[in-house]
């Protein structure tokens, strides 16, 4: 293994934005998130947790509820608009404005017939669900003052409707409200403050669960229009309520970052059963907006903009890697794009681009692990506002540093960059008008073209010219899905060019003759993680499940030492990692290493090197330094993992042989947030 | 003219009055249980009747007319309100008549010139239109959000981040550990790192201009 010169880079402000609802699909298992910035994404449970999907925001979009109904997707914020988002070309489908003023909450009933939504002028809007469309039905009752949250009965008959110091039930048929429910104010509040019911929950039993900005979780009769019980669980306010499927177990969470769980329950024999406050579960730092109850777990998300999914003891198995807790903080896609060439770095935030020059230093190697001293600085080039509203959804930077490339959903936009002496950057007026609903780029590794992917997993190749460009081909693959692409890799000589879809299918193309060469048989898992190799040509895939393949594109069956990885079988060790692979390069100076990384480790695999034993340690690399140079080849095996550098957005290797590592460690994005709840503790 | 109408009806009344008065009077000083009581005539009475009659339809006619007439000066205060609101007439006008003028038709020989000059006046005015005059007519380009929706969102910031919620700062979450840990150190963000940054710029500036002064001076 050769010793790396590393730029070690942390001047990318990544800063993810908190998470402000959730929905959770259990039919497709997939839980959908929609952050402040109004972007939404999508989480497959059942394949390791991969954010598979992610549609950008936009400016103004305020999301403040989303809903599943079936297998559509409706959003609808403080804009007044109700979204519909096309799943398939991660975009929205369309808007219909309310005309309520802002919408704060928005619930179907569970045939999936009708949408509710509560507004800011006091009503609540039933609108019909049609087959493409959303039409609005009626309104019901007018009330004095703002539905922050509203709740379907089961049966589809009666709406509870959380307002300022209230509850109201109305008969959904007739429209008229039934019961008013009073919500008492915090102690020793002053009598202008109101109490906001941020969130209600209808059983089937017509037990309405409430929790409320006074810290209380409250259980009313909504028969009678009574109080049942009264839980003060927090000095601060309640934000969210989930509760499961089978309405047994109920999960409330607060701001000052704990859920907490009611089961329902009898704790003596015989006696009737009843909400008993079981749990409490401390895992963010920040309030808790966004809840939901899964089957086994209880996924939590808010202002500290981590994904915590705690898996519930009494439903899975301990001890096994479905019970361990599971916090997701960083995408799980590449924001990093490194110019091999030029020793550029292009970074993409969702509102601008910034690219980056990086610093040079003439240091000459000394001990592993020593600093250098850094003789020019990295400089920031350019940073290149998005034109629009909408945020930005993929960008790439050509090899050679001479083109930029992003796109959002209303277009692309292709810029020629001049990064010499003098910085320059012009627009490439007049884009082919194929090029519109883009959802991956990359150019190819002699900066003679641009591939893009769109819907029904084509690509589209353009090429590039002194400063125009032309469009070329369109390449289809054989299969009809309608997924979108999620990761394109070019070949280094130009020949190949893989794209995988999250159907888990992986096409690759022969670009020579402009068509599609062989398809990857398809593995249950979705590719994280292609690229293809410089030297042999083969396809080297990553997926969710941790698993590795290599796929031999000339001969089209998986390599040798491909086949001999899955008959040993991958160490445990790597299978239990829960951050995903998201970037896979090579080594110009050894064509046996295959260069990957996830968000806590760098792992350079070496061919050449037998495959570690189940029973042998994985993460040697310190024991082996320790040990003397003749007996290293003994104990050495292929994995070779370096965990000095954390959180790992992207790690990448130039062409002058050094090492590039992107970190954004967690407490630079802690110490940005908001603030938190004072929490007084004693002796501080 | 009310006033006048009720003070002649009073002073009737009170004739009237005096008049019964006297009449009782006289009946008083003349009476003798053996006389007769005085006849009012028929047509007196309804003489009576019909003015009273014909007093109370006016009355209601003026102040019927009275309404109309503050209604009349209401609706006319309106339309001056809402005149003042608009632009001044000529602007209107001359708004109007720019897009018509646009509109002309023109002859075949000046047609693909005529094209020409509209697609470098679209392209370069985009946005703006040069009307007659000092006015110049803009699109606003920035998205205007609705008073609505700002509204909202300050409910819900001063609602969780207003007076009254109990907020802490991120540094003293983030060094509770090493206020209170074992080894004891400074807080997390100790430094204030973007303190001054104008003046470290300015500073890097003038380091750099000197060290290039240095080396045209050096050769």
């Amino acid at each position: 293994m050769g010793e790396f010169k590393v730029h070690r880079v942390r001047f990318f402000d990544y800063m993810p934005s908190a998470i402000r609802t959730m929905a959770f699909n259990s039919r497709s298992e997939r839980l959908a998130l929609a952050r402040a910035d109004g972007a939404v994404e999508l989480f497959n449970f059942a394949d390791n947790y991969f954010q598979d999907k992610v549609i950008p925001g936009r400016e103004g979009r305020d999301t403040e509820a989303l809903c599943w109904v079936g297998r559509r997707l409706f959003s609808a914020g403080l804009n007044g608009e109700i979204t519909e988002y096309d799943l398939e070309k991660l975009r929205p489908r369309y808007t219909v404005a309310a005309f309520g003023g802002a919408i704060w909450t928005m619930s179907s009933n569970s045939q999936g017939s009708l949408l509710a939504v509560g507004c800011e002028d006091g009503t609540v809007k039933i609108f019909e669900v049609l087959e493409e469309t959303i039409r609005h039905q009626r309104n019901l009752a007018r009330q004095k003052g703002r539905i922050v949250s509203l709740s379907w009965h089961p049966s589809g008959t009666l709406i509870a409707a959380g307002m300022m110091d209230m509850i109201q039930i109305f008969d959904a048929e007739t429209g008229q409200a039934t019961h008013r429910l009073l919500v008492e104010k915090r102690l020793r509040a002053s009598k202008s403050v109101e109490v906001v019911v941020w969130s209600v929950v209808f059983l089937s039993d017509h037990t309405i669960v409430s929790g409320d900005s006074a810290g209380k979780v409250q259980m009313w009769d909504g028969s009678t229009g009574t109080l049942i019980r009264t839980y003060l669980v927090s000095k601060w306010d309640v934000l969210a309520l989930a509760v499961s499927q089978d309405e047994r177990s109920l999960v409330a969470g607060t701001s000052e970052g704990t859920v907490i769980q009611f089961q329902f329950l009898s704790t003596v024999d015989q006696q009737p059963e009843e909400w008993i406050r079981t749990r409490t579960f401390k895992n963010h730092s920040h309030d808790v907006r966004a809840l939901a109850h899964t089957e086994t777990a209880v996924v939590s998300g808010g202002m500290d903009v981590q994904l915590v999914v705690r898996p519930l003891l009494d439903k899975v198995e301990r001890n096994t890697q479905e019970a361990a807790l599971r916090k997701i903080a960083f995408p799980h896609r590449n924001l990093v794009c490194c110019a091999k060439k030029a020793g550029l770095l292009l970074f993409q935030f969702p509102e601008h681009l910034e690219v980056w020059r990086l610093g040079e230093s003439d240091g000459h190697a000394g001990r592993p692990g020593d600093r250098l001293p850094v003789k020019r600085k990295p400089e920031k080039l350019i940073e290149l506002k998005r034109k629009g509203e909408d945020h930005i959804c993929c960008s790439a930077l050509s090899p050679c540093g001479g083109w930029i490339a992003y796109s959002t959903v209303s277009g692309v936009r292709l810029y020629r960059f001049q990064h010499n002496n003098n910085i320059r950057i012009s627009k490439v007026s007049r884009l082919p008008k194929v090029l519109c609903s883009v959802q991956q780029l990359c150019f190819s590794s002699d900066s003679s073209k641009l591939f893009a992917s769109t819907s029904h997993s084509s690509l589209i190749v353009v090429g590039l010219n002194q400063s125009e460009c032309k469009y070329l081909n369109t390449l289809k693959p054989k299969s009809d899905s309608r997924q979108p692409v999620h990761l394109l890799a070019a070949s280094d000589d130009g020949r190949w060019l893989a794209a995988a879809n999250t159907d888990c299918e992986i096409h690759v193309y022969n670009l020579e003759k402009m068509k599609i060469h062989c398809s990857v048989p398809i593995h249950s898992s979705c590719p994280t993680a292609i690229a293809i190799h410089p030297v042999t040509s083969s396809l080297v895939a990553v997926h969710a499940d941790q698993q590795i393949f290599e796929y031999s594109l000339e001969l089209k069956e998986y390599t040798e030492w491909s086949r001999k990885l899955q008959k040993q079988g991958l160490h445990s060790l790597w299978l239990e990692r829960d951050t995903p692979v998201t970037h896979i390069t090579f080594n110009p100076r050894n064509p046996a290493h295959i260069v990957l990384h996830d968000a806590f480790m760098f792992c350079i695999i070496d061919q050449s090197l037998p495959l570690p034993e189940a029973k042998a340690v994985l993460y040697n690399q310190m024991t082996l330094r320790s040990l003397p140079e003749s007996d290293r080849p003994r104990h050495s095996h292929a994995f070779k993992i370096c965990k000095s550098f954390q959180h790992l957005m992207c790690v990448s290797l130039l062409d002058d042989h050094s090492l590039v590592a992107v970190e954004r460690p967690l407490q630079d994005i802690m110490c940005q947030l908001p603030p938190p709840v004072r929490q007084k503790k004693f002796a501080t | 003219m009310a006033k006048k109408q009720r003070g002649e009806k009073s002073l009737q009344s009170k004739k009237a009055d005096r008049e019964k008065r006297t009449n009782e009077f006289k009946l008083e000083l003349d009476s003798s249980d053996d006389e007769a009581p005085d006849e009012v005539t028929f047509e007196n009475s309804k003489t009576q009747a019909l003015q009273s009659r014909k007093e109370a339809l006016d009355r209601a006619r003026r102040e019927k007319e009275l309404l109309k007439d503050k209604r009349r000066k209401r609706q006319e205060l309106f339309q001056e309100q809402k005149k003042r609101k608009l632009l001044p007439a000529d602007v209107l006008e001359e708004v109007a008549s720019a897009p018509s003028k646009k509109q002309r038709p023109s002859t075949d020989e000046e047609d693909k010139q005529l094209q020409k000059k509209k697609r470098k006046l679209r392209k370069s005015l985009k946005h703006r239109r040069v009307v007659k005059g000092n006015y110049t007519v803009m699109l606003v380009k920035e998205r205007v959000e609705s008073h609505q929706q700002q509204s909202a969102r300050d409910f819900v910031q001063s609602r969780l981040y207003g007076p009254g919620s109990h907020r802490s700062t991120n540094n003293e979450l983030l060094s509770l550990e090493n206020k209170t840990g074992k080894n004891k150190g400074a807080a997390m963000q100790f430094v204030k790192v973007d303190w001054a940054s104008k003046k470290k710029a300015k500073a890097e500036k003038e380091k750099k201009r000197w060290i290039h002064k240095q080396q045209i001076l050096s050769c």
